[in-house]
């Protein structure tokens, strides 16, 4: 039986687990803290704008398992905010049992406080991960979904220090990129100044921190826009943000929460002394980035170059998936390529070719676009979702985005691949 | 070269010279990259520490002058001193592998002598080692009659190679074997091992200063003490006889861990015994690095390991098969 070993248990991780499994492998995922997700557990926002269109992709392919779970822990549905259309906010508290116990129930081997930091390879294979208790893990195939946020080092040399996300890499140490250790360097994103990295998009406030009318309306709407006070606006900020399509006027000039079970703040760091001054925040205080007054997790410093069947580049049997796949934004965009690389796995393990998913997929063209993207100067700047920006744009000039659930059905019924995700190949 | 650890990291004394030249042991960061790889990862971000510190390294260990309390000849060639010292130094020597240097005042800094701690009092502040009269440096620090004061450089704790194994091993069946001068920190040694709830001997050979000066200290401790001849007199082998009582030791007796305390010579012998065995057995050993500054710094203690890599090895707490095993 191929043995897949999947590193890092974020939303990618587990997409590829799951699709990894149902092609007939037996999984073990190795996941450094104690919960799955990873920075997921902070998220909440799918099926906005051309994320609706690739939800509906991935249920059609046969990988709606980790969607079902998030439409079934929405809070609010068909939410707009600023240049957003029908996002449905899922409560981020709900979801990570409800994942682990999806993984468990197939029987999927799951590692947890487990932290991969090295490899061994015999020529251009993997062997094994080398744990940090200096045990390994064998496998036949290995795939590398460990992201490319933090850690400290990195967060400081980059941004502001630790913020102490949710990663808390004090508590359970530091990312490895596996794929540089086992050889092949990794690509770094850039900021618009050709600096490295940048930082996550949103801070999280504990809700009952907030005035009882902020709460009340965010329970009822989903959403709260509050007009900042002009001496408050910093459109430069917007530069350094990860979520490219979050990084808008709108966003600078506006406080803007979602209800996603924390209050999501849309903006990667507010300071606070500055936060308790807007009318309703007095006591507001931050849950996720702990100092998410000071900073915010650095990301985009570790992605491997890789084929769109998402296979990393000069190494036999390692692929990719998530953040470490490209310069993604969103688990959308995670759960995308790492059901691809899940079932690729198994067609790696059986010499089958890999799995390519057709440009006329809007899955296929985004994993297919950051991939050609990436390799331009000017494409280490830009950031690749669904949601927004260069790429959603693209959807719309393609013909790619839509809502009609249908047609999306059909469009991957004509390729041939509908339920391909479910198919046992082993 | 796999998972290094620096003895010091995230001590207060973390980070030290090496950052600040890029020499760091653990952080990828300070060793000149800019991105992190931080596979040795003990618990705190070293580059975060050095930012935090001004982009500098902490101060360093200071030299304390300290009243000898006791100064004893028991053989020709060795003296046991007692030291009094600040209790807070006491504690944080008072573990395997804890050395201090030490040098008479009257003297230079390059005269400064690394000596294993063989017990330390936390409550009195009372530290005693046990000095072999070898060099220049030795007989310089012992031939002051009535001296009362000794420079004290501390603390440090690479003194011993395989600490994780020392630390973690519990309940099971442990052998020392211990020669001449390397008596002395083995029994810190044999304490750890006792609090882990194992059952202790030790092999003692007097070697080259002829005196069995822990033997009653063991036993007092609970340990089976077994005088045997370890090493032979022409070549400095490991005898037959011992290597026959090792072998049934691993196999038929169940010992699960060995602690070398002795020369390079019996390190290695015990090292190729154990690539033999087919059995897993823990090996422990005192770090017989070349006396250096105990900092880093001087690199006379740089050894190279099988894999051809190259560490400093008063600070790196090696795998002691790294060492001895396949040089």
């Amino acid at each position: 039986m191929a043995k897949v070993v999947v590193i890092g248990g974020g939303w990618a991780g587990c997409a590829a687990a799951v699709t990894a499994r149902k092609a007939g492998a037996e999984v073990v995922v190795l996941e450094k803290t104690d919960l799955l997700l990873g920075l997921g557990n902070v998220g909440g926002i799918m099926r906005n704008n051309g994320r609706f269109t690739a939800a509906e992709e991935i249920i059609a392919l046969g990988a709606g398992e980790l969607l079902a779970i998030t439409d079934w822990a929405t809070r609010h549905k068909n939410v707009n905010f600023p240049r957003h259309k029908h996002a449905f906010l899922y409560d981020v508290t709900k979801v990570e049992p409800l994942v682990r116990k999806k993984l468990a129930g197939m029987e999927i081997t799951i590692k947890l406080e487990t932290r991969a930091v090295d490899v061994k390879k015999e020529g251009a294979s993997l062997k094994s991960i080398v744990l940090a208790d200096g045990s390994t893990v064998e496998g036949d195939v290995f795939i590398e979904a460990t992201g490319s946020t933090g850690p400290m080092g990195n967060c400081l040399r980059y941004g502001n220090g630790c913020a102490m996300c949710i990663l808390r890499c004090p508590s359970y140490g530091p990312r490895i990129s596996i794929s540089q250790r086992a050889g092949v360097e990794d690509l770094l994103g850039q900021r618009g100044d050709e600096s490295y990295g940048a930082y996550s998009g949103s801070c999280k406030l504990a809700k009952h921190s907030l005035s009882k009318e902020i709460m009340e309306k965010l329970d009822r709407e989903g959403v709260v826009i509050i007009p900042l006070p002009a001496e408050d606006i910093n459109v430069g900020k917007l530069d350094y943000k990860v979520c490219q399509q979050y990084a808008l006027r709108e966003f600078a000039e506006n406080l803007i929460l979602l209800d996603t079970g924390y209050v999501k703040l849309m903006s990667s760091y507010y300071p606070l002394e500055k936060l308790r001054k807007i009318s309703g925040f007095e006591f507001a205080r931050y849950d996720d980035p702990y100092s998410g007054g000071k900073g915010n997790s650095i990301r985009y410093l570790s992605m491997a170059p890789r084929n769109n069947a998402l296979k990393v580049e000069g190494l036999q049997n390692l692929l990719c998936a998530g953040e470490k796949a490209g310069l993604f934004v969103g688990h959308t965009e995670a759960i995308t390529t790492g059901s691809l690389a899940g079932h690729n796995s198994v067609r790696l393990y059986l010499g089958m070719p890999l799995l390519e998913l057709p440009r006329g997929l809007v899955l296929g063209d985004l994993i297919a676009f950051a991939n050609e993207r990436i390799k331009t100067p000017e494409g280490l700047k830009n950031r690749y979702t669904f949601s927004g920006g260069q790429y959603f744009q693209r959807m719309i000039v393609q013909g790619l985005y839509t809502i009609d659930v249908e047609a999306i059905e059909k469009r991957v019924e004509r390729m041939g691949l509908t339920d391909i995700f479910n198919e046992k190949i082993i | 070269m796999g998972i290094t650890n620096c003895i010091d990291a995230g001590t207060e004394y973390c980070p030290c010279y090496l950052a600040e030249t890029g020499e760091c042991i653990m952080c990828s960061q300070l060793q000149g990259k800019v991105f992190c790889d931080c596979i040795n990862w003990r618990g705190v971000c070293i580059y975060q520490e050095y930012i935090w510190n001004n982009v500098q390294s902490k101060e360093r260990r200071p030299v304390h002058a300290c009243r000898i309390l006791e100064q004893k000849e028991i053989a020709p060639l060795v003296t046991l001193l007692k030291i009094q010292v600040k209790r807070t130094l006491a504690r944080e020597l008072n573990q395997p592998g804890a050395y201090v240097f030490l040098r008479a005042p009257a003297y230079p800094t390059f005269f400064d002598l690394p000596m294993s701690i063989m017990s330390a009092d936390e409550r009195a502040g009372i530290i005693e080692i046990a000095v072999q009269k070898r060099g220049i440096k030795t007989k310089y620090l012992l031939q002051q009659e009535g001296q009362k004061e000794v420079l004290l450089r501390g603390p440090y704790w690479n003194g011993i190679l395989g600490l994780k194994y020392l630390k973690s091993f519990q309940k099971g069946k442990a052998l020392l074997v211990v020669r001449g001068i390397g008596q002395a920190p083995a029994l810190p040694v044999a304490r750890k091992l006792l609090q882990g709830g194992n059952e202790v001997e030790v092999l003692l050979d007097r070697g080259r200063i002829e005196v069995d000066f822990t033997g009653d200290l063991f036993r007092k401790m609970g340990c089976q003490v077994r005088e045997k001849e370890l090493l032979k007199r022409e070549d400095f082998t490991i005898t037959e006889e011992t290597l026959i009582y090792l072998r049934e030791s691993f196999l038929q007796r169940g010992f699960g861990l060995i602690y070398g305390g002795g020369s390079e010579l019996l390190h290695q012998g015990i090292s190729c015994l154990l690539q033999e065995v087919e059995r897993k057995v823990y090996f422990v050993c005192s770090n017989n690095a070349q006396l250096c500054c105990g900092e880093g710094v001087c690199g006379s203690c740089q050894t190279r390991l099988a894999d051809g890599s190259r560490v400093k090895r008063c600070k790196t707490q090696l795998e002691p098969l790294s060492i001895y095993g396949g040089r």
